[in-house]
């Protein structure tokens, strides 16, 4: 094997490995905060790149702009998400209610019937087929760098993933929310006796995790030129994959499963061929369930 | 339900096959066979799911799986259908035995993560393992099903309505029997139930193993009325549909699997007017259903329900002197 291919490789996998840990941060934060596992959450990453697609075509504006927009959208898509498949199910507010397993299968069902019907919606209004995306926007630019070839769109994914993670460390421990959010993650009875409104915390968990999954959706759609109404479920299952391997409720854990993951499966392609790709990150994740419980991070396993 | 019910049940599915069969088109029968293979499948998701409490989102692979090896008997050895049937049942529930193994130690969302993977490695491998199972392309002219001259699709509904009641009769027993008992004790605390001396792990394989096998074998019935199988019939997306079968049911109720079974199977049909709708149609219901519903249409009768009832009917006895404050 040549190193300059693999090292190849490892770049491409170092990029997509941090798309997923982009998805897998909202998984993870909504995990931690309420214990439940949002299905949704891969349609939230195809409406991100849905509305930057809706937003090139119509009004041509520059790369910035297209990205705020879709971290609006984002925004918004979390807001309605948590309204109306997780709130009707939060009556009681007890901390037994909030963690029980009721509540957490009927979430789960609840998002999964949000996913199938906006996956559905947008495959009656766009086709199920790849949409055509203006050239100009495609971050497909090869740019020669030593003996490895990068493209455009690796720099750009690798400098806004960099950019959002920073982002969510800040919002999470350096503002009043983010203070609001760890709490309820840690404790919800407590945090509600110290008088922090858990509802408004939930809200903006949804709001920041929808957020890295929308500019996570737009970014893979220009750099793999590929946007289509199914696009968000193998990233979604891979940035589960990473949750669960990182420890469910561990943020940098899962950030540095999602990077193992896209390694390994870009790594895998020069061995594989491309159909059995997919069996990396399943067979990862059935070893971690395996051999290691409690993720490769995680320090307690709660009993489910 | 009391036996005279199931009866009068028994005797109307008769009823309306009869029917079907002298009156019905082949498009109401292939309907038929469709929402009868769903009921196998929903029954036996229903029995792990719904009374053993163990999430799966794999169940269409095991359901692939059987198909899987009923159509390669067929086409390859030349098998005939009352062979391939329990053949199929048996590789499926080797299947899932094997992949039991290593994921029965797991609990709730790590047991559904587990059999997600599972069930997509499954699929991959139907997909990429060209030479075995002729991957994307799929297995044509599977022979139908064909006993003593015995063919057509007419008798296909009446082998499938065979098939299906024996499932819903083995699956009623099992879960209305001490063994029953075990896998509801199961659902509700584990830990309690090992402490009580339920060897939790064998339970939880062998409820797997039998829920996989009635999967296979619902496989089979479907390679053999549709004649072509490919992996497309078996994603996760099947998984789901399945797994919304008995939420809109009612989860560990077998008569709430059958009527999931029903409306969500004949439901697409009757909207097929509405073209690309339907799905939106099914994903409505599944979240209208888990809202307003959640127990299901036909919720499973808890234990504590069941007391209390006979407590009732013996406190009528006594003038409700001895009222029970349960």
């Amino acid at each position: 094997m040549d190193a300059t291919v693999l090292l190849q490789q490892v770049v491409n996998g170092l990029s997509i490995g941090l798309v997923y840990a982009l998805m897998a941060i909202g998984f993870t934060l909504i995990f931690g905060v309420l214990n439940v596992v949002n299905f949704a959450h891969g349609e939230v990453y195809t409406l991100g790149a849905f509305v930057g697609l809706i937003v090139i075509t119509a009004l041509k504006p520059p790369l910035w702009l297209v990205l705020v927009l879709v971290l609006a959208s984002g925004a918004l898509a979390g807001i309605v998400l948590e309204r109306l498949a997780f709130r009707p199910f939060r009556r009681f507010r007890d901390e037994a209610a909030l963690k029980s397993k009721a509540m957490r299968e009927a979430t789960l069902l609840s998002s999964l019937a949000v996913s199938i019907i906006v996956r559905e919606a947008l495959e009656l209004k766009f086709s199920g087929e790849m949409q055509t995306i203006a050239q100009a926007y495609l971050l497909q630019r090869p740019i020669q760098l030593g003996p490895v070839t990068i493209t455009d769109g690796n720099l750009i994914i690798f400098a806004l993933s960099v950019a959002m993670l920073a982002a969510l460390q800040f919002v999470l421990y350096r503002t009043r929310i983010g203070l609001a959010i760890r709490a309820v993650s840690n404790n919800v009875l407590g945090a509600q006796f110290v008088g922090i409104d858990t509802t408004r915390a939930i809200v903006a968990t949804f709001v920041v995790g929808s957020m890295l999954g929308a500019v996570a959706g737009i970014m893979v759609g220009l750099y793999q030129g590929a946007i289509f109404p199914n696009m968000g479920f193998e990233p979604g299952v891979k940035a589960f994959v990473a949750m669960v391997m990182g420890g469910l409720s561990s943020i940098p854990g899962a950030v540095v499963c999602a990077l193992i993951l896209g390694v390994a499966e870009s790594v895998a392609t020069q061995f594989f061929s491309d159909g059995w790709k997919a069996l990396v990150s399943y067979g990862f994740l059935l070893a971690t369930l395996w051999f290691f419980p409690a993720g490769l991070f995680g320090f307690k396993r709660e009993k489910m | 339900m009391s036996a005279r019910l199931n009866l009068v049940l028994v005797l109307a599915l008769g009823a309306l096959l009869a029917g079907l069969v002298a009156l019905g088109s082949s498009y109401f029968h292939q309907i038929a066979i469709t929402t009868m293979i769903f009921v196998i499948l929903s029954a036996s998701l229903n029995l792990i799911t719904g009374s053993a409490g163990l999430l799966s989102l794999g169940h269409a692979a095991f359901f692939g799986v059987g198909a899987y090896a009923a159509a390669l008997l067929s086409t390859r050895l030349g098998w005939p259908f009352w062979l391939t049937l329990p053949a199929a049942g048996a590789a499926a529930a080797a299947v899932g035995a094997l992949v039991a193994v290593p994921t029965m130690r797991l609990t709730s969302i790590y047991f559904a993560v587990a059999t997600l993977g599972i069930g997509e490695m499954i699929y991959v491998t139907m997909l990429n393992w060209v030479g075995f199972t002729r991957g994307p392309m799929g297995i044509r002219s599977i022979p139908g099903l064909e006993l003593w001259g015995f063919k057509g699709i007419a008798f296909a509904l009446v082998v499938t309505a065979g098939v299906m009641l024996a499932v819903l009769w083995l699956v009623h027993r099992l879960v209305h029997s001490y063994y029953g008992n075990a896998m509801r004790a199961l659902r509700e605390d584990d830990a309690c139930a090992d402490a009580m001396g339920i060897d939790v792990g064998r339970l939880k394989l062998q409820a797997f193993s039998v829920a996989c096998a009635l999967a296979g074998v619902a496989g089979a019935l479907f390679a053999h009325t549709t004649g072509y199988i490919s992996p497309e019939s078996f994603k996760f997306g099947e998984s789901i549909l399945v797994l919304s079968m008995i939420v809109v049911g009612g989860l560990g109720s077998v008569y709430g699997s059958v009527i999931g079974a029903v409306i969500l199977s004949v439901l697409p049909e009757l909207l097929r007017e509405l073209g690309s709708w339907r799905m939106i149609a099914v994903g409505a219901v599944l979240f209208l259903s888990i809202l307003f519903l959640p127990r299901g249409l036909v919720g499973e009768v808890s234990a504590i329900e069941l007391i209390r009832r006979q407590l009732r009917r013996r406190d009528r006895g006594d003038g409700g002197a001895r009222r029970v404050a349960w």
